[in-house]
């Protein structure tokens, strides 16, 4: 099983000041940027996955800039991803359309064409057809019953440009592999998808439309799939959400998924920012600690326009917050200190008020459990990742995309050591057994899999 | 220190406001002068007047103020309701001026809060400022002061770009457009070149091209095109030069009816979507048939022949997006839809010529 990274320009400046809070001098982005593949001296991965939604262009605004989308396409995924060296040549780079980002539309806007044009421009390995995502998921029809009238235009439109697709990629064979993607409403509709798409000629299917979907459903649509497509028949997971999950998949002989979880989680989610293997083969998070900017974080920006704040004092508080835990990383200041500072200072970012004005507040005091528990652990300390070695406490503070993104490669690396370590990996997992500063008892404990490869 | 005294002069302005100039450390100016922002209170009432701090506008400040070049010969302005007096002043208007700042700032920032602010970060040296003082009567006054001091003009871009490549020592957002504000210039001036007084600059006022469209196109290849590697060869400037000039001499060449007397409204070619979508079709020529020269280009494009509506008829963008010529406008999306249409043809092209050629060339598709 494939652990597929999707990217959306997921690079990080290697030289960023973190205590000027600066990037480095005269760095022109991207360029000089590195990719997790770069900044780990590893990819944490075993591919990546670029949607045509993410590059954009005249249908959908994507996050490449103009002149990035072009380039992209002119020189090549590959060349463009940084996967050109002979270290990553052997990994493939996928392409989707994106559906998300234009499920509202009445129909795609990308022809089959058009998108083998683009998966042949930018060189793509492997592409998925042109789909058109079917929403009102019901677990409990049979067969093809039920599935609005809405659901099944859908379901005719991916089956009908999957048919166009083949034929506009045949070109391509041997250097290209194209994927049928399955959008439906039922496990049934799903697998019915499925069989027509394997009917095409398709060996490689794709499972679209899994992003809303509780696991269980997910797996009745692969239980569905797999009791109809021949064993040979490779299956991908698109944009698979439920990454924590993966080690229950087992039993599907899924050949790859791609997500992006691990590494959003590390600064959209809630609680869970910072992962480490736990004793049992699974994950342990953390929170990351909140140290916005005080002059550029959105919330406090309001707060200071409605001029409930003053920026001066945010500044301070700021300062004092970064010294606090920094001095606590070094061993010089005490814990309840500490959180004290922290505290004073997020509380107007996290919950919109200053925090005398709610001394109470339970989610003040949750925010405080959970500071709490993130600094007695030290996770950071038990991890010996290229990114933890070099930033120490500075990779559990959530603030800025150079310290919240590399939080998130941190969690990729963890993340592909997990997947690599299933059961249903384990003919390949060989090279991932390696352990930590072996002189250190706190990284032994985490022996059976840390997140680099090579330390 | 609560009271401060400053060697003043003051100016004869006006018989209501007083007016002063002086010179203070930046770390004096923090004790008598506060940052007031704009607020409600609960009943609604507006109190304070500027706007918060914008980060990244601090950091190019700070950015420069730490160079040891740096200087700020622009006042902080600072308006006094209260907390100020004059005294020992002389004929020439030369004076003293005293700040009680024993209960708090009583000067408020009118003019300068960013400065100030970039100023109180440095934390290697206490640089000394011109500080504005005016007295006023209220505070009605005083914000009457924000709003006419801040209500300036802005310079005319087309004139800061120009000014751009003889100035050193500018934050990197205004650098690039400096190298590409440079080329656009020489493409003007030169006489070697195919766009020479063709350029719409402050200074040439006839140009009919846009000249943020031929430094968009700069800018974009020296950020992720071919310029970017020339530009680092020894004579870099030379070569990009060469290459944009080779290449809208090329259009020309290929264009003709559609390029000569026209102007943007006449023809799409010399509009900003033409100049900027062809400037991809450039990247694609250089980077897949290796194309440097006019005839290299000109072969290039020869197959868009037939297939333009640069100043009549429509684009066939695809099954359903045909539009009139006219309906392809300056912004993104157009330019973007424009430049993948021409691009599919021309890519074709170099693909069906490296099939025909019996020695296939270097470059891979």
């Amino acid at each position: 099983m494939k652990f597929i990274f999707a990217d959306s320009l997921d690079h990080v400046d290697p030289g960023y000041d973190f205590l000027r809070d600066r990037y480095s001098e005269g760095r022109t982005p991207y360029w000089d940027d590195a990719y997790p593949h770069e900044i780990m001296g590893y990819a944490p991965y075993k591919g990546m996955l670029v949607s045509r939604g993410i590059v954009g262009g005249v249908a959908v605004g994507g996050k490449y800039t103009e002149a990035q989308a072009m380039r992209f396409r002119r020189v090549g995924a590959r060349e463009f991803l940084r996967l050109d060296k002979p270290e990553f040549e052997h990994l493939p780079i996928f392409g989707d359309c994106g559906a998300f980002t234009y499920h509202k539309e009445d129909k795609p806007p990308y022809t089959p064409e058009d998108t083998a044009e683009f998966y042949d421009d930018a060189r793509f390995t492997h592409g998925c057809s042109v789909d058109h995502i079917i929403f009102d998921f019901d677990e409990d029809l049979k067969g093809m019953e039920g599935g609005t009238q809405e659901a099944r235009r859908r379901f005719e439109i991916t089956l009908e440009n999957a048919s166009a697709f083949r034929s506009a990629t045949a070109h391509m064979s041997g250097r290209f592999t194209p994927m049928g993607v399955i959008q439906g409403w039922s496990p049934g509709s799903m697998a019915e998808g499925a069989r027509r798409l394997v009917a095409m000629g398709y060996d490689y299917l794709a499972l679209g439309g899994t992003v809303p979907l509780k696991a269980s459903q997910i797996k009745s649509c692969l239980a569905a799939i797999r009791d109809i497509v021949p064993a040979s028949t490779r299956i991908h997971i698109l944009g698979f959400a439920k990454a924590d999950e993966i080690d229950t998949f087992g039993s599907f002989n899924i050949t790859s998924f791609d997500t992006t979880s691990p590494l959003i989680r590390a600064f959209k989610d809630a609680k869970a920012n910072y992962y480490l293997p736990s004793k049992g083969g699974k994950l342990d998070y953390y929170t990351a600690i909140r140290v916005p900017q005080a002059l550029e974080n959105p919330k406090l920006m309001r707060l200071a326009k409605r001029g409930a704040l003053h920026q001066e004092t945010l500044v301070e508080m700021e300062k004092k917050a970064l010294s606090a835990l920094r001095a606590y990383d070094r061993g010089e200041a005490v814990l309840d200190e500490t959180l004290d500072t922290v505290i004073a200072y997020s509380t107007p970012a996290v919950t919109g008020s200053p925090v005398e004005e709610l001394p109470d507040a339970k989610a003040v005091k949750d925010l405080r459990e959970r500071y709490k528990r993130t600094l007695i652990d030290r996770p950071w300390k038990k991890c010996s990742c290229a990114i933890c070695s070099a930033l120490s406490i500075e990779v559990v503070l959530f603030r800025a995309s150079n310290r919240n993104k590399r939080r998130g490669i941190h969690n990729l690396g963890v993340y592909n050591a997990l997947v690599d370590q299933l059961p249903s990996n384990s003919d390949n997992n060989d090279h991932t057994q390696i352990s930590g500063n072996p002189s250190e008892t706190e990284r032994n404990a985490h022996r059976s899999f840390v997140c680099s490869e090579s330390v | 220190m609560t009271i401060l005294k400053f060697p003043a002069i003051r100016a004869k302005q006006s018989e209501t406001h007083t007016v002063l100039s002086f010179a203070a450390k930046a770390s004096d100016l923090k004790n008598f002068a506060v940052i007031e922002r704009v607020a409600r209170d609960e009943g609604g009432a507006l109190s304070g007047f500027q706007r918060p701090q914008i980060a990244g506008h601090i950091r190019e400040i700070r950015d420069y103020l730490e160079k040891p070049e740096a200087i700020l010969p622009n006042p902080i302005v600072v308006a006094f309701t209260t907390g100020i007096t004059i005294s020992e002043e002389a004929a020439d208007g030369r004076c003293m001026v005293e700040i009680d700042a024993m209960g708090g700032a009583p000067g408020l920032v009118v003019d300068g809060q960013q400065r100030l602010t970039a100023l109180s970060q440095v934390e290697e040296k206490d640089f000394q400022v011109f500080v504005s003082a005016i007295v006023c009567r209220d505070e009605e006054e005083l914000r009457r002061q924000f709003v006419l001091i801040n209500n300036t003009r802005p310079l005319p871009k087309s004139l800061i770009y120009e000014l751009l490549p003889t100035v050193r020592g500018l934050p990197r957002r205004l650098g690039d457009r400096s190298v590409a504000a440079d080329l656009a210039a020489r493409l003007n001036y030169d006489d070697g070149s195919s766009l020479k007084g063709k350029i719409y600059q402050h200074t040439n006022p006839t140009g009919i091209i846009r000249d943020t469209a031929i430094q968009r196109v700069v800018i974009n290849s020296m950020s992720d095109g071919v310029m970017r590697e020339l530009i680092r060869e020894p004579d870099g400037a030379d070569l990009s030069f060469a290459l944009v000039s080779d290449f809208y001499r090329a259009v020309q060449t290929v264009f003709l009816n559609e390029w000569e007397g026209h102007t943007p409204k006449t023809s799409r070619l010399v509009h900003g979507a033409g100049i900027m979508s062809l400037g991809y079709v450039m990247e694609v020529l250089a980077l897949l048939d290796g194309a440097r020269t006019v005839h290299d280009f000109s072969r290039g494009l020869a197959c868009l022949v037939g297939n333009t509506a640069w100043t009549s008829g429509e684009w066939n963008f695809g099954e359903n997006d045909r539009r009139h010529w006219k309906s392809v406008q300056n912004v993104n999306r157009d330019i973007v839809t424009l430049a993948q249409y021409l691009i599919g043809i021309v890519r074709a092209d170099v693909k069906r010529r490296r099939a025909d050629d019996v020695e296939p060339k270097q470059a891979s598709m």
